[in-house]
């Protein structure tokens, strides 16, 4: 046996898996998007070309929920990365001081999102929240129910933003900090020597090497982030008024709650092919892949 | 000593305070939880809230663990994240060796699609795998559960693996092959035991990519194989919000978690920055 041969053997188990549970159902999907038909009673599948398409785009809920998604990411990956680049700075001037940080610091990484998003619910939750009530002892907000983080629909989609940069901006720190620390001290004694100071050492040295991981990190958490559904869920189910209805909980709602698949399917069908393009996009904006083997 | 650590004493000592007080900060959710669900009920839902319980009680663990469907729900989760985890590495190891030591163009065309995978909303693979589970006779079973879950664990432990077989050297496979081992046995028995580390630490994220599943286990479940996350979103729904036993059973269904970080977090800190720093 060649060893092209024995490479395509080696590949065959994890590659026909991927065929029958992630691309077989992905192909019916997108399939069940020209139909219109009953889940319940299993009835006929109508065709009806492209009816569904139709009206996902002219929907406004579709519209709307596309830009919550968006908005949603962009407020997630903002400051998960705002914060998550300043600890991992701060953890880098500690050096192997900051162990102990940095072992606490993992900790949420590991919790369930779906806990997440309860616990966080627990701590807006109108008129009980701990939240509230320690800005108002706080002397921050003048009564402890003046911010209504779950019942606001201004407010809300800050507020289920919450419980995801509390969970994983650990993980961009964590990404960050061992960039840092590949980056080669000399290049920065030499700086130093020619007399640059800590922010322009940031802005010229730190932030230009680190670019392929600060890459790797904003394209997997912008991916995740855009495929949040649990601690919506949880939180606030989409609601007050639709405010936090994204992409997934539309496209759950419309399958389950409605009974709709074939719109569902056509809403989720445009969902992806959103996703990877704006994947894609981010990948040649931000990583820029060079002459490098991968 | 790194470029950008500080040397000066006083620049040390505030980052030190200012990182502390971000620690403590950023415990409080999970501390504010623990201490919610030693509370006695009428204290959870307090105006204005205590951080503190006046009495602690350990009730909302016993309620949360007589509540009907609660222990199985956490033998169904272990089990679940059992088998995903067996299929996830099962799968991964052969595929992720493959791309790594034979580069062919296959190879290469099909990490890259694995990553695309990965881009896949959950939702969209999950509502049809309902009649495909359905169509093959499984419908609500840990091994239907836990192979959906694997659609998730799949790509990342691929990308994983082929990190950790990019480091170890080609010159020990050929040593095994010029002494007489077949390209299986020479994976089998020289090039996995080197990786051992590697394994341990991607199998640690296909199970926790399992054990803090939800949706999956929402779309794909109904009585007998329901997991725990399910159980703690409905009780949201059934009971109102009674929030003494929902924190206790987050706590409960949080400890295996933490146990295992406290175990193993060296690798799992090598896990999550591996793939991305060396990309």
């Amino acid at each position: 046996m060649s060893d092209k041969r024995f490479a395509a053997w080696l590949l065959f188990p994890a590659a026909l898996f991927l065929a029958v549970f992630v691309a077989w159902p992905l192909v019916r999907f997108i399939t069940d998007s020209f139909f219109t038909y009953n889940p319940i009673s299993d009835g006929p599948h109508k065709f009806v070309g492209f009816a569904n398409y139709v009206e996902t785009f002219t929907s406004p809920a579709f519209a709307n929920s596309a830009w919550r998604t968006v908005a949603y990411t962009v407020i997630v990956v903002f400051f998960e990365f705002a914060l998550g680049l300043i600890v991992a700075l701060l953890f880098t001037s500690l050096g192997n001081a900051s162990r102990v940080f940095r072992t606490v610091f993992l900790y949420p990484l590991m919790i369930a999102p779906i806990v997440a998003g309860l616990l966080w619910r627990f701590l807006l939750i109108d008129n009980s929240g701990i939240v509230n009530q320690l800005l108002y002892e706080a002397h921050l907000i003048p009564s402890p129910d003046a911010i209504g983080w779950l019942s606001d629909p201004n407010v809300a989609l800050f507020a289920i933003a919450l419980p995801d940069i509390w969970l994983t901006t650990s993980f961009i720190t964590l990404v960050l900090f061992a960039g840092l620390q590949n980056i080669p001290a000399d290049v920065l004694e030499a700086a130093r020597i020619d007399g640059a100071r800590y922010p322009t050492l940031l802005v010229r040295i730190v932030i230009p090497m680190l670019r392929p991981v600060i890459a790797v990190a904003l394209i997997v958490r912008g991916v995740d982030a855009a495929r949040a559904f649990d601690t919506i869920v949880v939180m606030t189910n989409g609601g007050p008024q639709n405010s936090t209805e994204t992409l997934s909980l539309l496209v759950y709602n419309t399958q389950i709650a409605n009974g709709d698949p074939g719109l569902a399917s056509a809403m989720g069908t445009v969902y992806l092919v959103g996703m990877l393009l704006a994947s894609v996009a981010a990948v040649m904006l931000i990583w820029r892949p060079g002459s490098e083997d991968r | 000593m790194n470029g950008l650590e500080s040397r000066r004493w006083s620049t040390r000592t505030i980052i030190w305070i200012a990182l502390a007080i971000a620690i403590v900060l950023y415990a409080f959710p999970f501390v504010y939880m623990l201490f919610t669900s030693f509370k006695i009920p009428i204290e959870t839902n307090a105006i204005p809230p205590k951080i503190l319980p006046s009495v602690w009680t350990i009730d909302n663990y016993v309620k949360a663990l007589q509540t009907d469907g609660v222990v199985a729900s956490f033998i169904n989760s272990i089990d679940t994240a059992v088998i995903s985890t067996l299929l996830s590495l099962v799968l991964a190891v052969p595929a992720a060796y493959a791309v790594t030591r034979y580069r062919t163009r296959l190879g290469r065309v099909f990490i890259l699609l694995a990553l695309v995978m990965r881009m896949v909303p959950a939702i969209v693979v999950g509502t049809p795998l309902i009649t495909v589970f359905h169509n093959l006779g499984m419908s609500d079973t840990s091994v239907a559960l836990a192979i959906a879950q694997t659609t998730i664990s799949l790509p990342l432990s691929i990308w994983l693996m082929a990190s950790f077989f990019e480091s170890v050297p080609t010159e020990l496979e050929e040593a095994a092959r010029v002494d007489g081992c077949s390209r299986l046995s020479a994976l089998w028995r020289v090039i996995l035991p080197v990786t051992k580390g590697g394994i341990a630490v991607t199998a640690i994220f296909a199970f926790l990519a399992s054990w803090n599943d939800f949706i999956f286990a929402l779309l794909l479940t109904s009585v007998r194989a329901v997991t725990t996350p399910v159980m703690i979103a409905n009780f949201q729904s059934q009971f109102g919000l009674d929030w003494g036993t929902m924190t206790a059973l987050s706590v409960l269904y949080s400890i295996p978690v933490i146990l295992l970080t406290l175990a193993l977090q060296r690798h799992i800190v090598a896990g999550l920055t591996l793939g991305s720093v060396k990309g």
